[in-house]
């Protein structure tokens, strides 16, 4: 009884552990997609870009 | 600035938790009649409070945004659900761990669990509903308006250990029974646990909070890339 | 009153609706009764055991086919710009949205009556003995389940998954209405006296439908502008 009891409680701590680092790994792979996304769509506003720079709005600038 | 925060606020969470950690397993004696197991409970319903202070945070985010039409509240009640859907599930799984052992069962109907798991559902579902919608404004208007519904479903999870008396133990907490039958070693570890866990909800959520702004601010250079 | 009398016209239009083409009636009716049949294989249907359970298995029978007739509620209202027309009119989004729950009550109850007979008929079951509570049941739980169908009928219209997204939503919030529903159901069809336990859901009922409407009131304009 007294193993069971103590192998239930590490399955117990490994479960929450393990809930909160999985959601760590997805937040920090969702970064890095979006960090990758945002140098991408940087880029493609850069290269579109024909007109004169005190042409844009200022939020461009 | 935010970064910076969200690394000091894991960093004091990484050392209460080995502070607590220590506690549990080397100060506190197992309890007399359920053994070593018990310990479960400082992340079972620790996780639960932080669950539950973040869904009424979101219904208060909600209601900002629906006030004021600043999306920051819109990403900050995204962030927050997103984080205490998690930290939920750590309360159920953890849960069904320890009433393995303690009731023979993995799972019962009783209506604090059964609350417990409908809040899960109703939240993942305001999670489906954003990924639904593309346009910004519509999905934080319909996603916030979800909210409110959902936190209504909340209230009852939080009367329902006043209401009902089933399988699930009754109140232990001091601040709910007035007199408290935890030992104060134990919920002097216990509080600092929750403490520890809300650091740790903090973090994420402000980090997911940042990923928000992110995604918005592709959002809008998308835009003009196209209209360009 | 102008509310009242508002959302009264837009359910009468939408009950007109419905009596001339009868789509989700026939369709919830017959989808009610095909699910009664399958239950029959789940169990012994003539055993005592179904009276304690009748309303758990009637209230599931209610809120599947009643998924039939809230999908329809504002999608039918898609085609022609006919949902930017009621938007722009005098209407308030308030009275618009209490009109389609109005619309979706008012449907759903014939459905749930067919359902009850049918039952008892299927099962052996005396559904009769407390009409007078069972008609207060019924009244408030379908309430309840047709304004949360009307306001997020209302809030997925637009959305390119609204038939996945309707019930996955909707069904884990209209769990505590039908815990009430079901336990105050099981109690009048197996004939077991009603306690202060029965009269609690029946307030938790009754709190649900008023907190729930009001709710959708103060948001309509939220959920229906755009």
């Amino acid at each position: 009884m007294d193993a069971r009891n103590f192998t239930y409680m590490f399955y117990g701590f490994t479960a929450a552990w393990l809930i909160v680092m999985l959601y760590v790994i997805s937040l920090a792979r969702r970064g890095a997609r979006l960090k990758k996304e945002l140098e991408d769509v940087k880029h493609l506003v850069k290269g579109e870009r024909s007109t004169p720079e005190d042409l844009l709005p200022n939020r461009m600038r | 600035m935010r970064e910076r925060l969200s690394i000091v606020l894991a960093a004091i969470a990484a050392l209460l938790l080995a502070n607590n950690l220590h506690a549990m397993f080397l100060t506190l004696p197992d309890e007399a009649m359920q053994g070593a197991i018990y310990r479960i409970l400082f992340f079972h319903a620790p996780a639960a409070m932080v669950g539950m202070i973040g869904y009424f945070v979101a219904l208060t985010l909600s209601i900002m945004y629906l006030s004021f039409g600043d999306f920051k509240y819109d990403s900050l009640a995204a962030s927050v659900i997103e984080v205490s859907l998690v930290f939920s599930l750590v309360n159920i799984v953890t849960g069904s761990i320890w009433a393995r052992i303690i009731w023979g069962i993995w799972w019962t109907w009783d209506y604090r669990l059964t609350s417990a798991l409908v809040c899960v559902l109703i939240f993942s579902g305001y999670i489906m509903l954003r990924r639904a919608i593309d346009e910004p404004t519509q999905r934080a208007r319909l996603s916030s308006a979800l909210c409110i519904f959902g936190c209504v479903d909340v209230v009852i999870v939080w009367k329902s250990i006043e209401w009902f008396r089933n399988q699930h133990p009754g109140p232990v907490l001091d601040f709910r029974t007035g007199g408290g039958r935890m030992d104060p070693a134990m919920s002097h570890v216990f509080y600092m646990n929750f403490l520890a866990l809300l650091l740790v909800a903090t973090a994420l959520v402000l980090i997911r909070t940042r990923q928000e702004s992110t995604a918005r601010e592709i959002d809008s250079l998308r835009r003009v890339a196209h209209a360009a | 009153m102008r509310v009242l009398r508002q959302a009264l016209s837009v359910a009468y239009k939408d009950l007109a609706i419905e009596l001339r083409t009868k789509e989700s009636l026939n369709a919830a009716g017959a989808f009610a009764i095909a699910i009664l049949l399958l239950l029959s294989f789940v169990f012994d249907p003539f055993s005592d055991v179904v009276r304690e359970m009748s309303g758990g298995l009637l209230w599931l029978v209610f809120a599947f086919s009643g998924a039939l007739i809230f999908n329809r509620g504002f999608s039918r209202e898609l085609p022609n710009e006919c949902l930017d027309a009621l938007l722009a009119s005098p209407l308030s989004p308030a009275s618009l949205l209490i009109g389609k729950a109005g619309g979706i009550f008012v449907t759903l109850l014939p459905v749930e009556l067919v359902s009850l007979f049918v039952f008892g008929i299927f099962y052996n079951v005396r559904w009769w003995l407390h009409p007078p509570e069972l008609a207060a049941i019924f009244v408030l739980a379908t309430w309840g389940i047709a304004i949360v169908g009307a306001v997020f009928g209302a809030l997925t219209v637009n959305l390119r998954l609204r038939e996945l997204m309707l019930p996955v939503i909707i069904y884990p919030l209209l769990i505590p209405l039908l815990i009430g529903a079901i336990e105050v159901t099981n109690t009048l069809i197996a004939n077991h006296p009603v306690t202060d336990y029965e009269w609690l859901w029946a307030r938790v009922l009754l709190v649900f439908d008023v907190v729930m409407t009001a709710l959708a009131s103060v948001l309509a304009e939220t959920i229906l502008v755009n």
